[in-house]
């Protein structure tokens, strides 16, 4: 009788599992894209390597269609309880591959300057993007890790794919031993969880902590680690030390993938981790990430003001909207999640165009990444200064750009859970970090061109860059219907 | 003192051994020998926690294969043991606080009653017929299938990395290709001419 | 469970004594006059020439990369073997697309020649 009631279960399982099935359709569709674009680059002669281009955007347009096909505003779980899908993870998805699809776009010709025009940057790119999606959608903390590793590796070895590069090398060597050693924390700190509360699905754990009578010192010492990890995969202060190395010693189209679509991978997954299965010690660990979020405000906003390449420069501007981004997180409320989900996104697209701007102006055996470079940029293309003048105004937080907007919705959260103080201090760090923004400015406009040569740019590139650059200006102007539904993202 | 505790014992004051010259002999290649101890009493630790499929695995993919390429890494490296050593003594006043200091935490926390064994308590040992490979491979197709499929590609993901990192083509080394030696037909190297004979005169 | 493992535990310990008795009744019996010359490498009757660790070619770390991604994949067979009638036509389809994901890889590997020495 037991194996007969065991078979019925199986079958039953199996029909829940064929209900699920359909959920994962965009998963499944840039898997099995990204083979075929795997095998077929194989076969393709290098005058060819075009097509793998244009197969990996049609893959992100075609999973983009799915995710937003399949978006029907429900929380839907799938594959036995490891996979979610949810208005969050619909957001979150369908952003990053608008912005992958841009970092694809910016990085062809700079690939192709630099003989590096080959299909193993796009592969890995769209496994990247596999990662993050299995990250964002992420059920169960084996999944969660297993998304985060994907992505990594990809990254990892997209940063060492310029391999007579020794700046590269060093970059990929000094990511890949501190993320491996991040990820052995995050580990650490989830087998700890798991062997407090006996299960490793997201809404078990909840469940199982809302249940505890007192709260164990043992599940404040798996937080510790838990947050120790995210804090080095988002870059937070003091865990901060491989981006500036990263950032600048990778390739220019790599560091773009890494400083744009990742962050909001990263910010899907301190949202399942912290607010979805730790709710319960959200006191605990609001004042770990309070003190990481006023180091990397601090450091971050500080440090730049000292350098003179670009990148550095960009990637220290990262740790301080690491800052903000766990402010808009710490403040517990969904009000301040739904702020900090609108910060990643508008960032995301930011140091889109930033790097992207980089790669414009760099050409054939040219690299554009130290300030100097930017000098005069009005008197060459008026245009293209105004869009870098879009860029820099809204990562200083200057009204009327995205910026201003994401900024204020964060502090308001942080205000709304009477923490005044963490707010006038992201105010204070915002001013001074306001300068080396505004630095970038005065070189365009106020200073004689060390360069002239003419800018070489595709059409396509000149209107992805347009179009990144306006819509910071535009989501600045008319931020309500993203601010909606991130809102609606959090079920409000 | 049971003797799955002296067994326990035994192969943790090994591991401790191993893992401490790992970090302190001077030869690279000595280091990555006693790390295979290491994961070997390890596997040896894990049988004791009835994880052993876990152990059979660290055993065969560690020692047997991760060992290799570790072994091979150092070779490539070619590393030079002199400089391993540069700094150890200048690092150590602040090395030596904070490993203290790490070390005091962890039994202030570890050794609290938060981690005693009323609050969690040891699971039940299985009888004779009990088998950890058949209990996980159970629920590792079925209900873990989606982290199964992700693992699958983050092999895949390994084997591009690493082919598009380290392989080179190398045009000018001279080589002979096996097939093109077999598929070989008589016509291609021998050319037989027909001619006519010359008359004598 | 343990149970079963003890005789493993038996040879391990049998392989240790027999392994240390060789070498100490070696070490006790033999004779043991070392000198200079006899402690010192050598190399064809020559002087050492150089270091007896030599560089190893890069080529020696794909293969063994390789090696071990497929020995990962041949590790998550054994359970798999086990309870196969247990988990039935879905188990066995779940193998059937990790194995073909790696076939994916295993064929990107062949057509880029990481498999030739040149």
């Amino acid at each position: 009788m037991a194996f007969v009631s065991q078979a019925v279960d199986r079958v039953f399982k199996m029909n829940v599992e064929m209900m699920g099935l359909q959920l994962l359709l965009p998963e499944i569709f840039v898997l099995t894209m990204a083979c075929i674009v795997l095998v077929l680059d194989l076969f393709l002669h290098d005058r060819n390597r075009v097509v793998t281009y244009g197969l990996s955007q049609l893959t992100l347009f075609g999973a983009l269609a799915l995710v937003i096909a399949l978006a029907d505003g429900d929380s839907h779980t799938a594959m036995f309880g490891t996979y979610v899908a949810d208005p969050m993870a619909s957001l979150a998805k369908a952003f990053v591959m608008l912005v992958v699809f841009a970092v694809f776009l910016y990085s062809k010709d700079y690939l192709r300057q630099r003989d590096l025009f080959k299909g193993e940057y796009y592969v890995l790119g769209l496994f990247g993007v596999l990662g993050m999606m299995v990250m964002i959608s992420a059920h169960s903390y084996l999944t969660l890790y297993l998304g985060l590793e994907l992505l990594s590796l990809s990254l990892y070895a997209m940063v060492a794919f310029h391999r007579d590069s020794g700046v590269a090398s060093e970059a990929a060597m000094k990511y890949f031993v501190l993320g491996a050693l991040a990820s052995g924390m995050l580990l650490y700190g989830m087998s700890l969880i798991y062997g407090i509360t006996g299960s490793l699905n997201i809404a078990e754990v909840a469940a199982s902590i809302g249940a505890m009578a007192e709260l164990e010192l043992a599940l404040i010492f798996a937080l510790s680690f838990v947050v120790l990890g995210l804090a080095f995969k988002l870059g937070a202060v003091p865990f901060h030390m491989w981006i500036p190395d990263v950032y600048h010693g990778a390739p220019t189209c790599v560091t773009l993938f890494i400083g744009s679509a990742p962050k909001i991978a990263a910010f899907a997954m301190a949202m399942r981790l912290l607010a979805e299965s730790l709710g319960g010690v959200q006191a605990d660990w609001g004042g770990m990430l309070a003190i990481l979020a006023v180091l990397s405000l601090a450091v971050g906003n500080v440090i730049a003001i000292a350098q003179a390449n670009l990148k550095r420069m960009l990637a220290y501007s990262t740790i301080s909207h690491v800052g903000f981004l766990l402010l808009g997180i710490l403040s517990g409320t969904v009000e301040g999640y739904a702020s900090a989900l609108f910060y990643a996104i508008t960032y995301a697209i930011m140091a889109a165009a930033a790097f992207g701007m980089i790669i414009l102006l760099s050409r054939t055996g040219f690299e554009a990444d130290t300030l100097e470079d930017f000098k005069g940029l009005n008197a060459r293309s008026p245009w293209h200064a105004f869009l870098m003048l879009l860029v820099m105004f809204s990562m200083a937080g200057v009204p009327p750009t995205v910026g201003f907007y994401a900024k204020l919705a964060v502090i308001q959260a942080v205000v709304g859970v009477d923490l005044l103080w963490l707010a006038l201090v992201a105010v204070f760090f915002s001013i001074i970090g306001a300068f080396y923004y505004l630095r970038v400015v005065k070189l365009m406009y106020f200073d004689e061109p060390l360069d002239s040569q003419p800018l070489e740019y595709g059409t396509d590139m000149h209107v992805a860059i347009s179009v990144n650059g306006l819509a910071i200006l535009l989501l600045g102007l008319f931020p309500g219907a993203l601010m909606s539904a991130c809102m609606a993202a959090m079920g409000l | 003192m049971t003797f799955e505790k002296f067994i326990f014992y035994v192969f943790a004051a090994i591991l401790v051994f191993a893992a401490v010259r790992v970090i302190t002999v001077r030869n690279p290649v000595h280091a990555a020998l006693h790390l295979v101890l290491a994961f070997f009493t390890t596997a040896g630790l894990w049988l004791l926690l009835e994880a052993e499929f876990l152990a059979i695995t660290l055993v065969l993919v560690y020692v047997g294969a991760v060992m290799v390429l570790f072994l091979f890494v150092i070779m490539m490296l070619d590393v030079n043991v002199a400089p391993l050593k540069e700094g150890f003594a200048r690092y150590l006043p602040v090395a030596l606080p904070v490993a203290i200091l790490m070390l005091v935490e962890m039994v202030l926390v570890v050794g609290s009653h938060y981690f005693s064994d009323e609050r969690m308590p040891a699971p039940e040992r299985h009888g004779a017929d009990y088998s950890n490979t058949r209990e996980l491979g159970s629920v590792l197709y079925t209900d873990y299938v989606y982290p199964f499929e992700i693992a699958a590609v983050i092999l895949l993901v390994a084997i591009v990395a690493a082919i598009s990192l380290t392989l080179r083509r190398r045009p000018d080394t001279k080589y002979l290709n096996p097939a093109d030696q077999v598929k070989v037909r008589r016509e291609d190297r021998v050319r037989v001419i027909k001619m006519d004979s010359e008359s004598r005169e | 469970m343990l149970e079963n493992y003890l005789p493993i535990l038996v040879f391990i310990g049998i392989g240790v004594v027999i392994g240390a008795i060789a070498i100490a009744v070696g070490f006790l019996l033999g004779p043991h006059k070392p000198d200079s010359e006899k402690n010192s490498p050598y190399e064809c009757g020559f002087e050492a020439f150089e270091d007896s660790r030599m560089k190893f070619d890069v080529r020696y770390y794909l293969v063994a990369i390789l090696f071990i991604i497929f020995d990962l994949e041949i590790a998550f067979l054994f359970p798999w073997a086990i309870v196969l009638e247990d988990i039935g036509l879905f188990g066995f389809l779940a193998m059937v697309l990790f194995l073909g994901i790696l076939v994916i890889g295993f064929i990107y590997e062949w057509k880029k020649g990481a498999l030739e020495w040149e």
